[in-house]
């Protein structure tokens, strides 16, 4: 609340995005009579449109957070205080994304529901839970993946290669550039097992294959929370006993 | 309850009974141990922290020139730093405690151990009873932390936010909240930018919000990391005398590292003095010079002026020469301060003469040195 124009850049930035590929999605569409695999333009649309207004929630800035507290050394202020450190960052990371996660969802839902109408999975009763369940899944499975990039700067201090990997790794298993529904078998298989793919499974929600599948991807998902929870443990409980900063 | 159930099955009769065949009566036994505990815990009252051979060893990799890089990579050399080398110390509640060294010398990874930022190495720490490697969460709820090189507020929002967000990590109820801050704005007189965004503070504002923001559940004791660095003579003195003044007033502890010899000075009443890890001085600060004084000043205010410089007796050498005024420093390990009035007084023609111990900056160089020379 305290940035109106940051939230309106950041709105900005995701309507040219999404906008874009939308526009270029409608037109091959248009080419095939209006459906490609049995997918049709709507659910394509909705599947890349929660993609984007996901990201607008940025919890992958988690890791850039992280890997500022430990090189500034900014981490020793956080550790003095009665407050779980990783906790801290992501309650922090949730409550900054909250705000333009909820005006651009709602914006874009609207809009999109007006211009390409609503695919019948999105009526069916088992789809708000779901979609619900799998949206709080992939907030945690993101922050962790997010976070453990992050912690790596305890011991190679520039995450950022790995940060650009790994965010490119989602951008395209999540669907980003090609909507999940037209991957190829063997990219949709590493888009379904990986927990890169797992970080973004509400692209997953709107096609007519999430009635037979939903509770295999939610078990995913809480399979990734488990060992990825897991390993931050381990890394969190051995970082925090090589802590060093300047002058100590 | 559980503590009943568990001596209950304690099999007491037969305690009895080992005890009065070793020829101990029980009685006696409970008698010495509850003055023991009483004695122990009088103790840990009365000292605020105490440390005991405390240790810190920093190892880090270093990249061998003889090495390949698959070797640099995956095994690479390591090197050992020992920042802090067996220190024992202990602090009673409500003192105000310089710890002071040059750069490098262990300071802040002392104090950073004993906010449970860093792990020791080796030996034991108790702050207030805790062990803050292992209860750091319970002890930053009775402590305060102010590192001067960092800020712990929140940049882009308003002073009072902080100050509120703050309240509610230590759990601090709503209205104590408001009652705190008010009592901390007209304390720290805050009340000017309290409603202005941290960033837009100058320096001497946000170090009063700093000590503020750290000081808003009350704790039992402060740490302050060179607090005063950076600031201007009168924000220095400002933050000083409200530092004296929340140790009076709410009997907060005081642990200080400052380069800033005002700090010392005018504020704390115990310095220890840290250098290569290991403590070299623990002693009240109005003795720091005396104990160190072995060179006196002696100025010489001519009574036309100064022309010749003679050579002067061992021990004893110029620090000032000019027309107006000698300064002459004297090791009385060597001479005697009679001695070498005697002799300057044969030498010039004097219309004043002052004798002064070396100021505690000096006194603190002093202490650097023969502790770097050894």
């Amino acid at each position: 609340m305290q940035y109106p124009a940051r939230l309106f850049a950041d709105t900005a930035t995701i309507v040219a995005r999404c906008g874009v590929l939308l526009l270029l999605y409608a037109y091959v569409f248009s080419l095939n009579d209006g459906t490609i695999k049995g997918t049709t333009f709507a659910m394509v649309a909705w599947s890349m449109f929660f993609y984007f207004s996901f990201i607008t929630l940025s919890s992958s800035r988690i890791s850039r957070a992280i890997m500022q507290d430990i090189t500034s050394g900014q981490i020793e202020v956080l550790l003095s205080k009665p407050i779980t450190y990783l906790s801290y960052r992501a309650w922090w990371q949730i409550g900054a994304g909250v705000y333009p996660f909820i005006v651009t969802t709602i914006l874009g839902a609207v809009t999109l529901a007006m211009t390409v109408g609503i695919p019948q999975t999105m009526k069916i009763p088992l789809f708000l839970p779901t979609l619900l369940v799998t949206f709080i899944g992939a907030i945690i499975v993101t922050l962790f993946i997010y976070t453990i990039v992050g912690l790596l700067s305890f011991w190679i201090e520039d995450v950022l290669p790995i940060f650009w990997i790994v965010d490119k790794a989602v951008m395209i298993l999540g669907g980003s550039y090609l909507p999940v529904a037209l991957f190829p078998d063997f990219m949709y298989k590493i888009a379904l097992y990986s927990p890169f793919g797992a970080s973004v499974f509400v692209t997953h929600t709107v096609y007519e294959s999430w009635t037979t599948i939903w509770y295999k991807l939610i078990s995913i998902q809480l399979f990734w929370i488990v060992v990825l929870g897991g390993i931050i443990y381990f890394m969190f409980s051995r970082a925090v006993k090589n802590v060093s900063v300047n002058g100590g | 309850m559980v503590f009943k159930l568990y001596f209950s099955r304690v099999p007491t009769g037969l305690i009895k009974w080992v005890l009065n065949q070793l020829g101990y009566n029980i009685n006696e036994i409970l008698i010495l141990f509850a003055f023991g505990f009483s004695w122990y815990s009088l103790k840990m009252s009365d000292n605020s922290i105490i440390v005991t051979n405390l240790s810190k060893t920093f190892t880090f990799p270093v990249r061998s020139a003889t090495a390949g890089w698959v070797k640099n990579l995956f095994s690479p050399e390591k090197r050992e730093i020992t920042a802090v080398k067996e220190v024992s110390f202990s602090v009673k509640a409500g003192e105000r405690i310089a710890f002071i060294g040059p750069n490098g010398a262990g300071k802040s990874t002392t104090i950073k151990m004993l906010t449970g930022i860093l792990f020791p190495t080796a030996g034991t720490i108790s702050v207030l009873g805790l062990d803050p490697s292992k209860d750091r969460k319970k002890l930053a709820y009775r402590i305060g932390t102010v590192f001067g090189q960092r800020s712990q507020l929140l940049p882009n929002l308003p002073l009072t936010d902080s100050l509120e967000f703050f309240g509610v990590m230590y759990g601090m109820s709503d209205a104590d909240i408001k009652s705190r801050i008010s009592e901390l704005v007209e304390l720290f007189d805050l009340s000017a930018f309290i409603d202005q965004p941290v960033r837009k503070l100058s320096l001497g504002q946000r170090m009063r919000a700093e000590v503020a923001a750290a000081l808003i559940h009350r704790p039992e004791i402060i740490f302050l990391d060179e607090p005063t660095i950076g600031l201007d003579v009168v924000a220095k003195k400002a933050l000083r005398d409200l530092l004296i003044k929340i140790n009076k007033e709410e009997k907060v502890t005081i642990f200080l590292t400052s380069h800033d010899v005002g700090d010392i000075e005018s504020l704390c009443d115990r310095t220890i003095v840290i250098n290569h890890g290991t403590i070299i001085n623990d002693l009240p600060t109005n003795e720091l010079s005396r104990a160190f004084a072995y060179e006196k000043y002696i100025d010489l205010i001519p009574k036309t002026s100064f022309k010749n410089f003679p050579s002067l007796l061992e021990g004893a050498t110029y620090f000032l020469k000019s027309s107006e005024k000698i300064t002459v420093i004297v090791d009385i390990n060597k001479l005697s301060v009679q001695d070498s009035l005697k002799r300057l007084l044969e030498l010039f023609v004097v219309e004043d003469i002052d004798v002064y111990n070396t100021e505690l900056e000096t006194t603190i160089r002093h202490i650097y040195e023969r502790d770097s020379a050894r």
